[in-house]
């Protein structure tokens, strides 16, 4: 298996191909070896060499119950928005809430947060984890965050303090998507900020249970992808392809 | 292994699906919201008065009697939004301090008062009378205000209570209320216009409008065939608006019998609004106008039609059983029609309502679209989400947007709810 990530910029084909070409660079295969390839995630359909379109909601599902076999409920937590996933135990989606069109909730927030403070993403989980009084971070706003980062350092707060509380207010609107679907064990977190240890730790405070994660869950989009990659080839050899419109 | 859930991956739908001579009502609804637009903007002749009133539970019959043209800038609005052209007027009420939040109707209404009529459909008449007819939502009562401050036009009112009982029962009281407010509008609108009330002319428009709200719940009610020869939502929209601007008139009627007869035709031929009908959807909730087809398209995309659905009743609860326009008993149907308005339901009357639809219409699951402009309408989606979703185990999705702001649509956004909503009903379906 080989994996790849590349910033999407303003042109997703060129990124999509660019991305692709790694992929198969660094899997030693060529282009006629692929037999099927899924796209998923907000440019499915920027993927034009693909055989197969499905949502990030339904491949993050069956990629966190593929890693995680108990896994019931999925946070699936990106750049630009947040979902809660409920899953059967199939790896199917039974239910699921997203943000609305507002980046407060998600990992844009922390972006936010972490450019002003010129930090990297993972040293602002690191650093938020040694926060001995957490100081209040409003959650209503991406933006505004940032100039109140700003604010809070000028009162003197310490950063890890400051850092704690920024990931504090994205976990408490995190767990509102959740309640919305309903949170039942196994919780998998997966996306880009899954592999925040911040984030992590806030959560699980919050929560009062542990969450599944591992290196692999920023990748559950992926894996659930293939996954219905194989099963759509398989489907193929075995019964009568349904034809599409 | 499980099969993939799509074997079919989403293409556009491929042209419409109705050969000609299946979607001559549609045409036939054009003309007619077409010469309706005429009057509005051209103006309606013999000297007749214009009202500008709500969609809800007005009593245009009674208006009729006296020849009073009805305005409706919600249905103006909706028209405006829908080429495009909302955020002219929009901008104009915010900028005369109209919060973004605020209601889009009411913005689109005072920007176009504010303009002095102009719209880009047309100018629009200055009203003679602001007939507040629904005083379920606080910021309509301030958007006649308003206009009564621009215009100067005189407003009637009639107070309209909420329904209170869960089983939909109006009290006497409640009843009386109203049958006295329509008895004191009577003189007012006969001042108002110079002309007499006829209580003939009245019984014999409300008997030509029940016989359109026959007509129309026997149309609807075939969203219950399998598959429906029609769109309960979409194609809805555009069926609704004769029974909106012009019940009780002969051409209402002779609409809705062909309307039945097409809905028939389709019927017999099998043909519907999709290629096929693979999910049976129903929808609660305003639809987004600025980008209707474009809205419409996520759902036909997955060949989706909805069997039946809630806002194409707003101008009366047709299905519901809960009036009948009775020529004998004018004022007192009237009124009950009045009170039975959508928005005046209670919350548990509404999911009743939903929970019957999913029930009878044998639907695989529900949308429901949230208005950012619109508490009554939006108010509690949420919560008929969740009860569908975990008590009824119905497939639910809650989709947030606008009526007429397109500040409000993200397309991707949108796409990526429904398509994902549609692979979860697609593996249902597959067990």
């Amino acid at each position: 298996m080989s994996q790849a990530i590349q910033m999407t910029g303003v042109n997703l084909v060129a990124a999509t191909n660019g991305v692709y070409r790694t992929l198969l660079a660094s899997a030693g295969v060529s282009q006629d070896d692929v037999a099927c390839l899924v796209g998923t995630g907000y440019g499915r359909f920027n993927i034009k060499f693909g055989h197969l379109m499905i949502t990030e909601i339904s491949c993050h599902a069956k990629g966190a119950h593929h890693l995680f076999p108990g896994t019931r409920t999925v946070l699936d937590m990106g750049g630009q928005d947040t979902k809660a996933i409920r899953t059967n135990e199939r790896g199917e989606v039974s239910d699921f809430c997203m943000n609305d069109k507002c980046a407060a909730g998600t990992g844009r927030f922390i972006e936010g947060s972490a450019r002003v403070l010129g930090l990297s993403l993972k040293e602002v989980g690191e650093t938020s984890l040694r926060s001995t009084r957490p100081v209040q971070v409003s959650s209503t706003c991406a933006v505004f965050a940032e100039s109140e980062t700003l604010e809070l350092l000028a009162w003197g707060h310490p950063l890890k303090d400051i850092l704690y509380g920024v990931h504090s207010s994205i976990a408490t609107r995190a767990i509102g998507l959740l309640q919305r679907v309903g949170i039942e064990p196994e919780l998998t977190f997966t996306g880009g900020v899954s592999l925040n240890s911040g984030m992590v730790r806030c959560l699980e405070e919050q929560l009062g249970v542990k969450l599944n994660t591992d290196a692999m869950t920023m990748f559950c989009g992926a894996i659930g992808a293939a996954l219905f990659g194989l099963e759509r080839m398989a489907s193929e050899t075995t019964e009568p392809k349904v034809s599409a419109r | 292994m499980a099969p993939s859930i799509l074997d079919t991956t989403v293409q556009p739908p491929s042209g419409n699906p109705l050969a000609s001579g299946f979607n001559e009502a549609k045409r036939r609804q054009g003309t007619l919201l077409h010469n309706y637009l005429e009057c509005l903007t051209k103006g309606a002749g013999g000297g007749r008065k214009f009202a500008y009133t709500f969609v809800m539970g007005n009593p245009i019959e009674l208006l009729s009697v006296f020849g009073i043209v009805p305005v409706f800038p919600e249905v103006t609005s909706l028209n405006i939004s829908y080429r495009g052209g909302a955020p002219g007027l929009i901008a104009a009420s915010e900028e005369e301090g109209y919060s973004t939040d605020a209601c889009g109707y009411v913005k689109m209404g005072v920007g176009a008062a504010l303009k002095g009529g102009q719209t880009p459909i047309g100018t629009m008449p200055k009203p003679d009378i602001l007939l507040l007819n629904y005083s379920g939502c606080q910021i309509y009562i301030h958007w006649w205000e308003q206009l009564h401050y621009l215009t100067g036009a005189p407003i009637l009112t009639v107070d309209v209570p909420y329904l209170r009982d869960y089983d939909g029962h109006v009290p006497p009281h409640d009843l009386e209320y109203v049958v006295g407010q329509l008895q004191e509008l009577i003189p007012q609108l006969e001042a108002a216009t110079g002309r007499r009330f006829d209580e003939e002319t009245l019984k014999e428009t409300l008997r030509r409008s029940q016989e359109a709200w026959d007509l129309w719940r026997k149309c609807l009610e075939m969203g219950k065939l399998r598959p429906t020869p029609f769109d309960a939502y979409f194609e809805s929209i555009y069926y609704m608006s004769p029974i909106t601007l012009s019940r009780g008139s002969p051409e209402c009627v002779d609409f809705y019998r062909f309307l039945i007869d097409e809905l028939q035709r389709r019927h017999e031929a099998g043909v519907g609004p999709t290629a096929e009908e693979k999910f049976r959807l129903v929808f609660e909730g305003v639809p987004n106008y600025p980008y209707f087809r474009s809205f419409w398209d996520l759902f036909r995309n997955w060949d989706a039609r909805c069997v039946a659905s809630t806002y194409p009743k707003v101008a009366g609860m047709v299905d519901t059983g809960s009036f009948r326009l009775d020529p004998e008993k004018p004022l007192e149907s009237l009124a009950e029609y009045m009170i039975h308005a959508y928005c005046n339901l209670n919350m548990i009357g509404r999911v009743g309502l939903l929970e019957r639809y999913v029930k009878e219409y044998e639907a695989d699951g529900l949308i429901i679209h949230a208005i950012k402009s619109c508490r009554s309408f939006s108010m509690g989606h949420g919560d008929i989400r969740e009860h569908f979703a975990k008590d009824l185990d119905v497939p639910t999705l809650l989709l947030e947007s606008d009526h007429v702001d397109p500040r409000y649509y993200s397309e991707a956004q949108m796409r990526n709810r429904v398509d994902a909503f549609f692979e979860t009903l697609s593996l249902r379906k597959r067990r």
